[in-house]
């Protein structure tokens, strides 16, 4: 039997899809690059500070003035206490830790595996983890309370003669995270060096000038210089990877080590791994999204096929999601222990019930219909929406876990359900610093690394081959 | 050598300044006097050039080394100083072990290798060097030392395989 090929009644879009419209097949002088870069940190208008000032303010009044509030009246202040110890901060905490999962994923792993579509946007997702993580840092510190003994956690001898304990699952994370947070900086840093060296060489004096002679360095682009910088940057893409992994399974641990219902399962290290890169990957949608529509010139460096990558990737996250979720789910469902159990009708039956269900629409209804279609995925804004709603859901399921989880335990007479306070307002201040550091950011350092466009451009190129125009990459690195 | 100057030959692309760099060569200067400058990095056999040697991965090992002795510190030193009984572990306990030694380990190795970075490219350097902004726009410099002599001999040889412009150079502040 011979196969004929048959045409569709329509075109598949494909068909029509000239490679010039990839920014890998569209490449403009590296000066005319760097002009854009440069002009779009420096175009703003009033409508960027009054957005900055409206941020310092709620910065202000809720990590500062209520944070103050906080230490002085105690953590009564919060909706904390038994058998609720556990609130909001540490949702916050553990979400944040997950948004900043995505920088290394979009840049380690998509750099390992020579992914091309990252290259214009790594920066922007490294930035989100070096900032997720300053947001998990503080909400941690509003957990502790009195966050200025924070040292006693510190492998230093002390005046109390007391050494930290490294059984505890506490101690690992604060290992995890101090490791993780200093090394993406400085993967943060690596590639960045070149892009501030552009700065510098089209900055005409004053404190920008100082600012980014000091960043730079002294970085030329020699040959020693790019080879150090690349074995370096190399070294950290395939190292930080685990230490990713690492990070966000010792988080899990801090619940799962505790024999408590719900939490006491095998399978919460990739399930915590899975969800923060859920969370972390609708994260970048956002951001890239936002940064396509408010700076300049970023349509030529940001488009459609980014978005179809992300898209692509955020689907197949929220299929994994769903089945660890569900791994999760089943084991205690079957095995019929008591508490498991409660913890489960509590959830799917309480008073919250509506959290456990907007949860599963937002994480798995939400990508599972909007992200099939390649056209879809390709729409900034129904991305960007998408990526929004999985936030929502991701952030509930931490919600879930926490406060609604350890409202059953095995003492049923200290039963009671929790609800945030103090909590709102300094959650709602840890969104605003973090918008509010990168609006900073996107003015002081080059968002795009325009030296890696410039290198992926001249790799790439357009070979005919028959009657169609085929994309070819060459291995020049 | 007679008297040494300094040149900077300015290249539009990388594949002139290959040819450059093979002209040089056959006029018998070293690959240690000349060196390429570029606004991206180029693989050392696109240019003809040996490879660059790099410490920045033995720098990198030597600090995972050192992060494993330290967390192997804290997890078996530091219940020496302190012991601490918890819930019936062990005071020395191997699992746990694994997770405090792993992640000094990677911080060390990262860390080393930041520094090496910078030890091996001689950064943080704010001194004069010999650098033009045009290269952070694309163009490919080679920069080289030869007789001040013989100058116009590698100045044609350069503008023939397609420099743009050489001239000697001075170092200048960054």
């Amino acid at each position: 039997m011979t196969t004929i090929a048959k045409p569709f009644a329509r075109p598949h879009p494909q068909e029509h899809e000239d490679p010039r419209e990839h920014l890998m097949h569209d490449p403009l002088p590296r000066g005319q690059m760097n002009a854009m870069v440069m002009e779009s940190m420096h175009a703003t208008n009033w409508t960027f500070w009054a957005v900055t000032g409206g941020l310092v303010l709620i910065v202000l009044f809720a990590l500062g003035y209520e944070w103050y509030v906080l230490i002085m009246q105690g953590q009564g202040t919060a909706g904390v206490t038994r058998p609720d110890y556990w609130g909001v901060f540490l949702v916050n905490t553990v979400f944040w830790i997950g948004i900043s999962h995505a920088g290394t994923f979009i840049s380690a792993i998509l750099r390992v595996m020579k992914v091309e579509s990252r290259r214009p946007f790594t920066r922007a997702a490294e930035l989100m983890t070096t900032f997720g993580l300053v947001q998990a840092g503080l909400s941690i510190f509003m957990h502790l309370g009195r966050v200025w003994l924070v040292y006693w956690m510190f492998p230093i001898p002390n005046e109390r003669r007391i050494w930290p304990d490294f059984h505890s699952p506490l101690m690992w994370v604060l290992m995890a995270i101090t490791t993780y947070l200093l090394c993406s900086t400085m993967y943060l840093f690596l590639p960045l060096i070149p892009d501030v060296a552009m700065a510098r060489d089209r900055t005409e004096g004053g404190w920008l000038k100082t600012f980014y002679r000091v960043l730079a360095i002294g970085f030329r682009g020699t040959e020693g210089e790019w080879k150090n910088l690349t074995t370096a940057m190399n070294i950290f893409a395939f190292a930080i990877i685990p230490v990713m992994f690492s990070v966000h399974t010792i988080v899990s641990w801090d619940f799962a080590m505790a024999s408590r219902p719900g939490w006491s399962s095998t399978v919460f290290g990739p399930y915590f791994v899975i969800g923060a890169l859920h969370s972390g990957m609708a994260a970048v949608a956002i951001v890239l999204f936002l940064l396509r529509s408010t700076m300049k010139h970023y349509k030529y460096f940001i488009r459609p096929e980014h978005f179809n990558t992300i898209g692509m990737l955020m689907l197949l996250v929220s299929m994994a999601w769903a089945y660890f979720y569900f791994n999760d789910y089943l084991v205690p469902w079957y095995g019929g222990d008591v508490w498991d159990k409660l913890v489960q009708e509590y959830t799917e039956e309480g008073p919250l019930w509506y959290l456990w269900y907007t949860m599963l629409i937002c994480n798995i209804a939400v990508p599972w219909l909007l992200l099939w279609n390649k056209k879809w995925r390709q729409s900034p804004w129904l991305l960007a929406s998408a990526g929004l709603l999985i936030n929502v859901g991701m952030w509930l399921e931490r919600y879930i876990i926490i406060p609604v989880g350890v409202t059953i335990n095995r003492m049923p007479f200290t039963w009671r359900q929790y609800y945030p306070r103090i909590e709102i307002p300094m959650t709602v201040g840890t969104f605003a610093l973090f918008l509010l550091l990168y609006m900073l950011a996107s003015r002081l350092i080059p968002l795009i690394p325009v030296w890696e466009v410039q290198e992926g451009q001249e790799a790439h190129m357009i070979r005919k081959i028959g009657k169609a125009e085929i994309s070819t990459l060459s291995d020049m690195e | 050598m007679s008297e040494a100057i300094t040149l900077l030959a300015m290249f539009e692309d990388i594949e002139p300044a290959s040819e450059g760099v093979e002209k040089l060569q056959q006029l018998g200067l070293s690959d240690d006097d000349m060196n390429v400058i570029s606004g991206i990095p180029v693989k050392h056999t696109i240019l003809g050039r040996p490879a660059a040697i790099t410490y920045v991965s033995r720098i990198g090992l030597f600090g995972a080394l050192m992060g494993m002795t330290l967390g192997i510190f804290f997890i078996y030193g530091i219940p020496h100083l302190y012991p601490l009984l918890v819930g019936g572990q062990p005071i020395f306990p191997v699992p746990m072990g694994f997770i405090i030694t792993f992640e000094m380990t990677m911080l060390g190795l990262m860390g080393f290798s930041f520094i090496g970075m910078f030890v091996d490219s001689g950064f943080p350097s704010y001194t004069p060097k010999e650098y033009t902004p045009e290269i952070s726009d694309g163009k490919v410099a080679l920069l080289f030392t030869c007789p001040a002599s013989e100058q116009e001999k590698f100045i044609d040889a350069l503008k023939d395989a397609g420099a743009e412009t050489v001239a000697p150079v001075e170092a200048r502040h960054l």
